[in-house]
């Protein structure tokens, strides 16, 4: 009930979203055009509604073209981008977590303060050079990693999804790190720990499995900044998904298709997670 | 916190590129100096784009502006308007989210369900969505100034994520509410507006000033995004020849527009594109630095007591030192 509740409002959230630019430009004229806004809305949804007859005109063969099927593939290619370098953010940064939590007080100060600040390199940066140090490797030795960027059908997977992963990875990190170290001034580790359980399994076993849920909790930010990285990733490597689409279609509908492409695939992850963890967790705080 | 020297770094790279952009338009004028070609021994050795070397540690761009000079004409633009950009978001945010926690305790649940729908929409994404109409130059010219334009821009900049914002103070605000101290001076009487001032604001300070401090690196980060979409601070000069049409420029020498026209030389001179993208991770890694040290003068005592409770002296004694002193203690107890 409450899900559906947040579920209603964040799409009524998204709709007024896009209707922003009237209101906008209306206010720029010196006036608030609250009727008008409303009224593009309306439009807009009512223009939305057999999905099918959506078109956008297209400029290379310039003639009017309809967004599905078409749309369907740029999603998959998009949300798999992101998926991947979702998991792979959460794996990387869940081992290095725990590595870290094996070291000592010490070097695990000086290895968050190194990762923490890599954290403020811009994306931007990140791609720029990983595409200029595939280049210099082909140069070098005239193998070619990977291509980067996408020209005609082949898709490329690897060199993009690592681009993407790799800040929220830090970022997860330092919330991994937060969180395990929180972990680990409750009572029941050390209990664990007075019982003669190695640090290895208490990390592994009961530290695990109480901070996993409170990262969960947290991520969504981080999901978020990714989409916007996805943006830039999808612009710099010229991938064929649903972002590089907006960008060339900039309209209400093609806006609304492409928030919802992510909308409904991520709210539906973060409220079977919230589900199944709140079902866990009811009744029995520390496992 | 000036005594904290991560503050002081960071402080000091901020003050540098301002002060330095400042002092470059006051010595130079606002056009960097040109080269065309570098002759040696009579012989042009190198024309434009220059690479970088000592004479132009940033190299040239493709019509011969040193890009340092430019780099450093554009900083005050860029920094400034990131940092007004965060200021008028707190400013708007802030009381917002205090207003949201205090008065509308009720109604937070749906506020934040509304704003929760921007976590699906990509921040660069929204940006230009919105901005597009106002950045990009239309037929015929702008018809405001620039000034107008900045400030048009900041202002949307600030509003893009005031929800979101105002609904972390506001929850954080509703936390504290349920604090016992706040209670007290509840029973005893303070009004709402005196809980806020007295209890809320003290309390929230360095929350505020971390958040501050994101807001700042976020806002950089976007900025730089729109400059890949050709949507640069200030407006976007397009040309509309269909012939010899020049590529989008930036109306002022900010870093965005730096970055985002010259990103196609990325294979050719890549130190155009590369280094605005360097200026602006130096800026936010110094406003990173800033928000450390202040944390850090904020509690500097957290990690030396975790590290003193653990020496705890641990007392030694043989099986002879034992008895003497229980001998001591049986013959205080006799006594």
């Amino acid at each position: 009930m409450k899900l559906l509740l947040k579920f209603i409002f964040s799409i009524i959230g998204i709709l007024l979203v896009s209707g922003l630019p009237i209101l906008l430009s209306g206010l720029l004229g010196g006036e608030l055009q609250l009727a008008e806004y409303f009224r593009t809305i309306s439009a807009v949804l009512e223009s939305m509604w057999p999905v099918q007859d959506i078109s956008v005109f297209n400029y290379r063969i310039q003639k009017e073209m309809p967004v599905f099927p078409n749309i369907l593939e740029y999603i998959s290619y998009s949300l798999q981008i992101l998926f991947l370098a979702l998991g792979a953010a959460v794996f990387f940064a869940l081992t290095f977590t725990v590595l870290t939590m094996l070291l000592g007080e010490r070097a695990r100060d000086r290895v968050k303060m190194v990762l923490y600040f890599l954290e403020s390199l811009p994306d931007l940066l990140i791609i720029m050079l990983a595409q200029l140090a595939v280049i210099f490797f082909l140069e070098q030795t005239g193998i070619l990693i990977s291509s980067i960027a996408v020209t005609g059908a082949n898709r490329i997977y690897w060199l993009p999804v690592s681009c993407l992963a790799l800040l929220p990875m830090i970022q997860l990190y330092r919330l991994c790190m937060l969180t395990f170290q929180e972990e680990e001034r409750q009572m029941y580790v050390e209990l664990a720990r007075s019982l003669g359980f190695s640090k290895t399994f208490i990390i592994l076993v009961h530290m695990f499995r109480n901070a996993v849920i409170s990262v969960f909790f947290q991520s969504k930010k981080t999901v978020w900044f990714m989409l916007s990285n996805l943006f830039v990733l999808e612009l710099m490597f010229n991938l064929p998904g649903i972002m590089l689409f907006l960008r060339d279609n900039m309209m209400p509908q093609i806006f609304i298709l492409t928030i919802f492409s992510f909308f409904l695939p991520i709210f539906f992850l973060y409220s079977i997670g919230e589900w199944f963890f709140l079902r866990r967790l009811r009744g029995k705080e520390v496992l | 916190m000036w005594k904290q020297p991560y503050f002081v770094i960071g402080f000091a790279i901020l003050a540098f590129f301002l002060i330095g952009s400042f002092a470059y338009e006051w010595f130079w004028g606002n056009v960097p100096r040109q080269v065309r070609f570098i002759m040696e021994n009579g012989r042009a050795v190198e024309g434009a784009p220059i690479s970088p070397q000592w004479a132009y540690p940033f190299g040239t761009d493709q019509f011969g502006f040193d890009m340092l000079g430019k780099l450093m004409i554009g900083a005050k633009y860029t920094i400034i308007a990131a940092l007004a950009v965060a200021a008028l978001r707190m400013l708007i945010a802030v009381p917002l989210g205090y207003m949201l926690g205090t008065y509308l305790q009720r109604h937070r649940s749906w506020v934040s369900g509304l704003a929760d729908s921007l976590h699906y929409i990509p921040l660069t994404v929204f940006a230009s969505f919105l901005l597009t109409p106002v950045l990009w130059m239309p037929e015929g010219g702008f018809t405001n100034t620039i000034w107008e334009r900045i400030a048009i821009q900041v202002v949307v900049m600030a509003l893009l994520t005031v929800p979101i914002v105002a609904v972390l103070v506001g929850s954080e605000a509703a936390i504290l509410y349920q604090k016992e101290y706040i209670e007290a001076s509840r029973i005893l009487g303070a009004s709402r507006l005196r809980i806020i001032r007295k209890h809320l604001i003290p309390h929230m300070r360095e929350k505020l000033a971390v958040l501050y401090g994101q807001q700042v690196m976020e806002t950089f980060i976007v900025l730089a995004h729109l400059g890949l979409l050709n949507l640069f601070l200030g407006g976007t000069k397009v040309s509309r020849d269909p012939m010899f049409g020049d590529p989008p420029m930036s109306i002022s020498f900010e870093w965005s527009g730096l970055f985002g026209s010259s990103f196609r030389y990325l294979h050719g001179a890549p130190w155009m594109p590369l280094s605005p993208v360097l200026f602006i991770a130096l800026s936010i890694l110094a406003v990173s630095f800033m928000m450390e040290g202040y944390l850090r003068s904020k509690n500097p005592k957290v990690k030396k007591r975790s590290l003193s409770a653990k020496k705890e002296e641990v007392v030694n004694w043989n099986r002879s030192q034992l008895r003497e002193k229980m001998v001591q203690v049986k013959d205080l107890h006799d006594m």
